[in-house]
């Protein structure tokens, strides 16, 4: 199996790589349009500003060869943290941008109204999961997964909401979109066993 | 509900782990030692105080547990620019802990925050007591390992690191480093109601009611061991189980 890991830039992508490679499955990385010929799975890894994200997948053509890939071939697709909040419609990070669109949600600043939470979200949280998922089989429900962001996704459209949580308020923090767009607005590859477990159910039961 | 977090501190001199007890180096725990299940976090520094030093040793470090540990990954030392950044980044941290960068020039926190996003610039304040001479507020942040007295008040200036964007504050009273003795409660405190990001309590932990008493009197978010000889194996876990058992809400073991 192929994965290919999205290259922007900005992101981190040692974790991610060495989350697959601990899964036994191959990864290459994947910065250009042609990186994406042939990939079984595709991952959108996130660290950095949504902004910048979009301007540098714009400048390496990337959005079009992604749409391309994920859209019309249906390869199956794992976004994470920026990468989850990537494929919305639009972000308010730093202005406002434009996302890739696929998911109709919004990105906006998480609002916790009281002070005794802290922004960013930082540390290991809860995930309800709702509806269905393969994400999900044999990972527990009092799973905790590492989150770390200061925006986060509301769906419009909550048939596409896989797994929400709450910090103040609730957010959308696992999204699926049509048959093979996935998306974690925690690091799967930063928690640990159940991280892991995740990340091995979008290689192996995804697509 | 968000876990408060229990962090490993490593410190690294040209690559070894440092032990701030003895001093003598010693390979065998770098990697086996951390009970990577149970911890929460991983923070490793590269304490390495000549400018000149070759970091390579320290790189295979962060690769290292960038490798093995699926946990978080945040790395530091000598970071004075953004390309600094980008190579633990590359090398596989998550996020970078800056300190005396950050003092020599605030804007550091700004190109990280903007780059690489907030959540990716731990700023790391060590603070003494200025026993009245210096400091409104009776601590004097420290530059370079601590070395340095900058005269700022350690409150003043984790605002303005918050304001440049840091995402964390990882707070160290030097006094405290080492001493197993508990953490300093009242200048966590102080740093944690006057900014709105995480607080990260360093220096002092010798055993689980510091831990308690960090999130407890502290106000911090997370807390940070740095001592090897407490908290190995399996102990990380015990006191988790201490914390959960005295109603702080921690990830225990799955």
């Amino acid at each position: 199996m192929n994965v290919a890991v999205v290259d922007y830039k900005l992101s981190n992508l040692t974790c991610v790589r060495a989350a697959i490679d601990r899964l036994g499955h191959d990864s290459t990385v994947a910065a250009r349009p042609e990186d994406l010929d042939g990939a079984d799975r595709i991952v959108l890894p996130g660290v950095g500003a949504f902004g910048d994200a979009m301007a540098n997948l714009r400048g390496a053509g990337m959005v079009e060869a992604l749409d391309e890939a994920v859209n019309s071939k249906g390869t199956p697709f794992l976004g994470i943290c920026l990468g989850a909040q990537l494929i919305c419609k639009d972000s308010d990070e730093y202005g406002t941008h434009e996302g890739l669109g696929w998911a109709d949600a919004h990105v906006r600043r998480l609002e916790p109204g009281t002070a005794t939470l802290r922004i960013p979200h930082t540390g290991w949280d809860d995930v309800e999961a709702q509806g269905d998922s393969e994400l999900f089989t044999d990972v527990p429900d009092d799973a905790l997964f590492y989150y770390t962001h200061s925006h986060a996704i509301h769906a419009n459209d909550t048939s596409i909401v896989r797994g929400t949580c709450d910090y103040g308020a609730p957010f959308a923090a696992v999204l699926k979109v049509g048959e093979n767009i996935h998306a974690t607005q925690f690091h799967p590859e930063k928690s640990q066993k159940f991280g892991l477990a995740m990340l091995g159910n979008f290689l192996e039961r995804c697509g | 509900m968000l876990r408060r977090r229990v962090i490993t501190v490593l410190t690294f001199v040209d690559g070894v782990l440092f032990r701030t007890k003895l001093f003598e180096p010693d390979y065998r725990y770098t990697l086996n030692f951390v009970d990577a299940w149970s911890v929460d976090e991983i923070v490793v520094l590269d304490v390495t105080r000549n400018p000149q030093a070759d970091r390579t040793a320290f790189d295979g470090v962060v690769q290292n547990f960038a490798r093995n540990c699926f946990v978080p990954l945040a790395a530091g030392g000598g970071i004075r620019e953004l390309a600094h950044v980008r190579r633990y980044l590359d090398l596989g941290a998550d996020k970078v802990v800056v300190n005396t960068g950050a003092l020599e020039r605030p804007e550091l926190i700004t190109e990280v925050a903007r780059a690489h996003g907030s959540q990716c610039c731990v700023v790391s304040i060590d603070a003494r007591r200025t026993d009245g001479r210096t400091g409104e507020g009776g601590y004097e942040v420290c530059s370079t390992f601590g070395g340095t007295p900058t005269g700022q008040d350690p409150v003043a200036w984790a605002r303005e690191a918050v304001d440049r964007g840091a995402g964390e504050i990882m707070i160290t009273a030097i006094e405290h480093d080492g001493a197993l003795s508990g953490y300093d409660l009242e200048l966590c405190r102080r740093v944690a109601d006057a900014v709105p990001v995480p607080v990260l309590i360093c220096g002092g932990a010798g055993n689980w009611k510091h831990f308690l008493s960090g999130f407890e009197d502290g106000g911090a978010d997370a807390v940070c061991t740095t001592n090897i000889y407490h908290f190995t194996e399996t102990s990380i876990q015990s006191a988790k189980a201490f914390l959960a058992k005295n109603g702080v809400p921690v990830r225990v073991s799955q």
